[in-house]
């Protein structure tokens, strides 16, 4: 837990709800609109909106003003979702068509913008195909909008403990650290279990680890083995090696949560009434209830996790409702079964160094963070390590054999 | 359905039945009433109900609880990993809604064989509502696709989550309750 000398090249970048497109290459979708006869505007959009509301295009104006050349006005409206290879045999819902044959609508089909806009850059850059409208975000989660000095030094140092406890095993592995944010308290760390073989090394793996490598550099591109990282490779547990102890789904994340939770009915021992009684006393922060003092001081001493609080204030225990409010740091891009678990456990923020282009669920190959549908959402960021600090790692895991060696074709971020 | 033989329809609706008293005991826990069985060679070889307000560990649902049953008990019989593979690819999990994205991603890992539940997940679901996690396999990792058959007795699983959102769920602190189902 020292300080990042080198924090300046790390960098933290925001990963948002929707895959990143350049303001004026908004993915769109083709709609049927019409020009409507102003005093017609009311009753048609009122009448719209009953019977086929926007559902998945919220952020879409459906009604477009234009001026004309002339001075006068014009205005369109939306009429339905059209299909995407422009045929003229579209399915158009039966009352839409109704509408049409009463105001006598000349149909055509426009474009409009797929997501709602994320910044007023495009916004703006939408407006130019057809109106929408702009909501800057309603939650307010600190990191979104940048990181002071400060804040990032936490982060890379958060990471570097997750970086160290995935090194630490035999094999590369996934690692996850809880943090909150608050106190800087680290609430739970945990490596991948699923093939857990109890290091200190295993002189076999490290043995076998060793003729991998030298097998593969015999051949034309050698690279280190993932295959031990669970989310990277979920689905191919029963066929790596491992000792007595194993478990196809104990990923990082997941065994982060399970350490979490019972930290919780640690700290917060006690039935139902208890917690309720908690709850009842959450807002007080400031002043706890003496019942809550007495139960902390009890368990305190049972967790050495407690002792890593780097800012030596005494900070208000509180029993929080799973993980409100917490950070977790992660060395890979988690798969969807353990980014869904950390929407379950409400993870406020994720930061994770790797992609997983197999199977990651923060923007590699789904993006739950951009699911409306969930009852949580969490922001996410990827931690971009400076290439020297991601080169020592490698070498310090390569050569935990005794024989130091130096891969030949480092991995990178990008690659991975 | 219209593919099951009569028989095979009974069956399922007795499976689902048995998932079915698995959410009444979460239910009558305070818990999400969600529950299901595992079926291999038509027998129960497994159960489990949510248990997430109790573990205060919002991944326990009823389809890892029951999964683990089964590991402590292929464990125990000494099976390689391999074998519990295969063991897996012959069960059947019989769950009153669909799984969420976390359970379905699970099941896939696995590489179980089917899946039949009661109610959609119009929230969370990971088999067809919101992710498609039985039907996106990815080969080269070893990924397989899993049958997925919703709709098994479907009226009985939302009466028990409208039970029991009347009654609030009761370890949701306010800003969390949820008028709808969340398994």
């Amino acid at each position: 837990m020292n300080n990042c000398e080198d924090q300046e090249s790390w960098e933290i970048v925001h990963i948002p709800d929707k895959p990143p497109f350049p303001p004026h290459q908004q993915p769109t979708v083709n709609v049927y609109a019409a020009v409507i006869d102003p005093k017609h505007a009311n009753t048609l959009i009122r009448k719209l909106n009953q019977i086929l509301p926007l559902e998945n295009l919220r952020h879409v104006k459906r009604v477009r003003k234009q001026h004309l050349d002339e001075g006068s006005t014009q205005l369109s409206v939306i009429l339905c979702l059209a299909g995407e290879n422009n045929s003229q045999v579209d399915f158009i819902p039966q009352e839409v068509v109704g509408l049409i044959d009463s105001y006598q609508l000349d149909t055509f089909i426009t474009k409009v913008c797929r997501y709602a806009p994320l910044s007023k850059e495009e916004w703006v850059e939408q407006c130019k195909i057809w109106p929408t409208s702009f909501h800057p975000p309603t939650y307010n989660i600190s990191g979104i909008t940048g990181f002071s000095q400060e804040e990032s030094q936490l982060v890379c140092t958060f990471m570097k403990l997750a970086l160290d406890l995935a090194k630490s095993k035999c094999q590369m592995v996934n690692a996850a650290v809880i943090v909150d944010p608050s106190t800087n308290e680290v609430i739970a760390r945990a490596c991948d279990q699923v093939y857990s073989c109890s290091c200190p090394i295993n002189h076999e793996v490290t043995k076998n680890h060793d003729n991998m490598l030298l097998n593969s550099s015999a051949t034309e591109e050698p690279k280190l083995s993932y295959d031990g990282v669970s989310c990277l490779n979920p689905w191919g547990w029963s066929n790596q090696k491992s000792c007595d102890s194993w478990h196809p789904l104990r990923h990082a994340a997941i065994v982060a949560i399970e350490d979490s939770a019972a930290r919780d009915r640690n700290l917060f021992p006690g039935g139902r009434h208890d917690l309720t009684e908690i709850d009842h006393v959450e807002p007080a922060l400031t002043s706890p209830s003496p019942k809550k003092q007495k139960t902390i001081s009890m368990d305190v001493n049972d967790l050495e996790e407690l002792n890593t609080r780097t800012n030596g204030c005494h900070p208000e225990l509180s029993r929080p409702y799973l993980c409100t409010g917490y950070d977790i740091y992660l060395v890979w891009e988690p798969c969807a079964m353990c980014a869904m678990a950390l929407v379950h456990q409400r993870i406020k923020r994720i930061f994770y160094a790797y992609p997983n282009p197999t199977a990651g669920a923060l923007g590699s190959v789904h993006r739950l963070q951009g699911e409306k549908s969930l009852n949580h959402h969490y922001a996410v960021f990827k931690v971009l390590l400076p290439q020297e600090s991601l080169n020592r790692g490698i070498m310090s895991l390569v050569s935990k054999g005794d024989h130091p060696k130096k891969p030949s074709n480092m991995p990178h971020g990008a690659s991975l | 359905m219209a593919s099951c033989g009569d028989r095979e329809y009974l069956d399922v609706v007795a499976f689902m039945k048995l998932a079915l008293e698995q959410a009444k005991i979460a239910f009558d826990g305070l818990e999400v009433p969600v529950g299901c069985v595992i079926v291999m060679d038509g027998k129960v070889i497994s159960c489990g109900r949510n248990r997430t307000n109790e573990t205060r560990n919002a991944t326990r649902h009823a389809e890892m609880e029951a999964i683990d049953v089964l590991l402590d008990q292929w464990k125990k019989l000494k099976l390689s990993k391999a074998e519990v593979s295969e063991m897996f690819s012959k069960c059947s999990l019989y769950v009153t809604c669909e799984p969420c994205i976390m359970c379905a991603g699970a099941l896939s890992f696995l590489g179980i064989k089917e899946v039949y539940y009661g109610c959609a997940n119009d929230k969370f679901g990971g088999c067809g509502s919101i992710l498609s996690l039985h039907t996106m396999s990815c080969e080269e990792a070893g990924g397989k696709s899993y049958k997925c058959t919703g709709g098994i007795m479907a009226e009985e699983a939302v009466s028990l989550f409208r039970n029991f959102y009347e009654l609030g769920n009761p370890n949701a602190p306010k800003p969390h309750r949820q008028p709808v189902q969340q398994p």
